[in-house]
């Protein structure tokens, strides 16, 4: 193995292995939990979107529904765009409902009405919150030329994560649940030659703690 | 092939790499606005509609000219992306849609339709976090709208905002993420005219003399 092969390898290896720490806690408010579990019923995962200054990830809806659909395959969890696409215009964020009881006024649109009855939903989580880079420190510096590159320096980071999920039961129009995952996690860069990146999966941690308590409310299995 | 021979072609890679990000600290970014449309989720109102969309209207282009040295000019092209969003979103609302061929002159009545809509994009801006600090791409637009009795009498006229707003992600490039802000708008303007169409003072008293009260939830 060359030595550039090899330092790459190293590095690849490192970067897998270690990773930053994460700390997180779950907050949980649920009632009327489904004891039986959904059967034929679907459930739809939408994000918060009206507020001026973040946006809640689409990845990290997208990441929650994975989440729950790879433990429990009997539950059936719609996609969001395709959601969105297919109630549009009445979930953009200028016209979504913002409380259960907006629930009631938007039926009343016979075309909207037909098409969440075809769709068999049971239950609406609207999930609000980002991920952000609260601090930062450190420097770095990267240089080319014609015998080669390399970066020397350390940087470090911190992310904390803020999700709130409000799960609305569709049928008897009402809110039955809260669940709030916060998470914070400190993220490395040393580079001597190559920067080595030991990442903090703040995002990842927030969404498995958020999902997994979604999953106990919705599933019969856990 | 020797590794030598792979490692003087990483750096070649690396040399051609570097140039390239300077380089691209200038010139103009282009976005073609691409996006997919849905047709509006609702009952359609019982009245046949004319449409002129002029020249600059199906060509629209924002162009913001960089005043700085080492700021990017940005061209933002969203005149395939209107034509198409207003297409799906008034074929959705009105129960037939016609497209005219000629602008309307006040006084020529036009065949067949109960009003004619005129569309025009009066404003566009954009944000882009390297200038505002914020980690949100962000798309704002106006519109300017003209309804239009079959005669060609001006019934209304309105304006009429959107805004779209996508947050930063990996390995996204500043041109996918303004598409998406300005995919965001289009879908704003049309949720904005699907639900508040009928709630323009002037229009609703038109289509009073249409004989058609407007009904339906207000979001």
């Amino acid at each position: 193995m060359t030595r550039p092969t090899l330092v790459f390898t190293l590095t690849a290896c490192l970067t897998l292995v270690v990773g930053g720490c994460v700390t997180s806690s779950i907050d949980e408010m649920v009632f009327n939990e489904p004891t039986e579990g959904i059967g034929d019923a679907s459930v739809v995962i939408l994000g918060r979107r009206h507020a001026s200054d973040y946006d809640t990830e689409p990845e990290f809806i997208r990441c929650v529904g994975r989440y729950i659909r790879a433990r429990d395959k009997s539950i059936r969890v719609l996609d969001e765009l395709d959601f969105l696409n297919a109630l549009y215009p009445w979930f953009e964020p200028r016209t979504a409902p913002l409380k259960p009881a907006d629930l009631a006024r938007l039926m009343e649109e016979g075309p909207v009405a037909d098409k969440l009855s075809e769709m068999n939903v049971q239950y609406m989580i609207w999930i609000d919150g980002s991920t952000v880079q609260t601090d930062s420190a450190g420097s770095m510096a990267c240089g080319i030329g014609a015998g080669g590159g390399g970066c020397f320096g350390f940087g470090t980071w911190t992310n904390d994560s803020n999700y709130e999920a409000a799960i609305w039961d569709f049928s008897e129009r009402a809110e039955v649940g809260r669940v709030n995952a916060k998470a914070t996690g400190q993220s490395y860069m040393p580079a001597v030659v190559i920067p080595i990146p030991i990442i903090a999966p703040v995002q990842g941690t927030a969404c498995d703690g958020i999902a997994a308590q979604l999953l106990a409310f919705l599933s019969s299995e856990y | 092939m020797s590794p030598s021979v792979i490692f003087d072609g990483l750096r070649h890679c690396a040399l051609a790499l570097a140039l390239l990000c300077l380089l691209s600290a200038c010139g103009t970014s282009t976005v073609q606005v691409e996006g997919d449309f849905p047709a509006p989720v609702m009952e359609p109102l019982p009245i046949t509609i004319g449409v002129w969309m002029a020249d600059e209207f199906r060509n629209h282009e924002f162009f913001d000219e960089a005043k700085t040295k080492g700021k990017r000019s940005w061209s933002v092209q969203t005149g395939k992306a209107q034509t198409s969003m207003w297409d799906a979103l008034l074929t959705g609302m009105f129960r037939s849609l016609v497209y005219l061929d000629a602008e309307p002159v006040a006084g020529e009545a036009t065949a067949d339709v109960d009003g004619i809509l005129v569309p025009r994009v009066d404003e566009l801006q954009y944000a882009i976090p390297a200038t505002t600090n914020i980690k949100v791409y962000e798309v704002w637009m106006r519109y300017k709208f003209q309804l239009l009795s079959a005669d060609g009498d001006t019934v209304a006229e309105w304006t009429m905002s959107s805004y779209g707003k996508t947050p930063t992600a990996f390995l996204q490039s500043d041109e996918a993420a303004v598409n998406l802000a300005a995919v965001m708008a289009l879908r704003d303007a049309g949720a904005n005219f699907a639900t508040n169409f009928t709630k323009v003072p002037a229009v609703s008293d038109w289509l009073q003399t249409l004989d058609y009260a407007p009904a339906g939830p207000a979001p």
